[in-house]
């Protein structure tokens, strides 16, 4: 675990997820992060699946069979252990790190993640999202809003037709 | 093998191994082959491709750079000690396939409800033993021969007539 994700929780920039916008030329997610004391915004591409993971939990969608991070929730809940936050504590060459802090009776543990899985836990078991001082200011997308509104009329105009 | 079931009824069960994932291109998705020890049973299980891959990756030991949401998973149940001793595809219901995740933690055993995919990709992960109620293997050869029915077109009953 890095030095980082030990920082004061006091230090940490709140995130709130505002929404997964389909990239469908690369078949990936983007996942946009609003700071939620600012509403500055973040944005961080994952997978499809997870992309797909993270959109069903913000819709609070509950699918026929539960799906792979419905199953993480359910060990939870079985074992009583519970998300208590999730952060995103590093990022190298464009690879976002993250780690999630479980408890079970006073018993503390944190997990290394990739942002897309801690997120989607996170959104299900409802623990706060966070980045650490420093992933915040070496974030990427701070001038993608234009571009991502640009998108999403697009989006809407393919459908349309 | 038998199994107490939660009702107390005995439930027979029969471990099977992974022996392959092939592409169905007719479905646009995998089918996971699962096979008995001596090979007189085999059960496909149809999965999508992210869970085609999640499996694939562990049967071919690949460590990926970041853990992908299996090794997410384990880690999960790593981090308090919770072991997977076993999974069960439990039910075959309309094409759908039901599976139970089978764990202990803090001396006590659990039965999680889970889909097959992702049951068979902890499994792998966990080195956990992978079980299929008897009664599932005998409801696949009958859907597969529904199936195989509803396919016919009328002109294959023409063949016959002629």
């Amino acid at each position: 675990m890095t030095d980082t994700a030990q920082s004061n929780a006091q230090d940490l920039i709140p995130l709130s997820v505002s929404r997964v916008v389909e990239d469908s030329n690369t078949d990936t997610r983007i996942i946009v992060l609003t700071r939620t004391d600012d509403a500055d915004t973040f944005t961080i591409w994952v997978g499809a699946p997870e992309g797909d993971s993270i959109r069903r939990a913000l819709d609070a969608a509950t699918p026929p069979r539960p799906m792979s991070h419905d199953l993480v929730k359910s060990f939870g809940e079985h074992f009583g252990i519970t998300t208590k936050r999730v952060v995103l504590t590093d990022v190298k060459s464009s690879t976002y790190y993250a780690t999630v802090f479980l408890e079970n009776k006073g018993v503390e543990r944190s997990i290394d993640a990739r942002p897309s899985d801690a997120i989607a836990l996170a959104l299900r078991t409802h623990a706060p999202i966070y980045a650490t001082p420093d992933v915040w200011k070496r974030r990427s997308g701070q001038h993608l809003d234009a571009w991502l509104a640009k998108l999403d009329t697009k989006d809407i105009d393919t459908q349309e037709v | 093998m038998r199994l107490l079931g939660c009702g107390g009824e005995i439930v027979m069960i029969t471990q099977m191994q992974v022996k392959g994932l092939m592409f169905d291109p007719y479905n646009n998705a995998y089918i996971v082959v699962l096979r008995d020890e001596d090979e007189s049973e085999m059960l496909p299980i149809w999965v999508g491709k992210s869970e085609a891959s999640a499996i694939s990756l562990a049967l071919e030991h690949v460590a990926p750079p970041r853990p992908m949401t299996h090794d997410f998973m384990k880690s999960f149940l790593d981090a308090y000690n919770a072991k997977v001793i076993s999974v069960v595809i439990t039910d075959l219901n309309e094409h759908t396939y039901f599976a139970k995740v089978h764990l202990m933690y803090e001396d006590s055993e659990y039965a999680v409800d889970s889909r097959p995919s992702d049951a068979i990709a902890l499994a792998i992960r966990s080195e956990a033993p992978i079980f299929a109620n008897d009664s599932v293997i005998r409801k696949q050869s009958s859907e597969e021969l529904e199936q195989w029915l509803e396919n016919l077109k009328p002109d294959d009953f023409g063949k016959l007539d002629s």
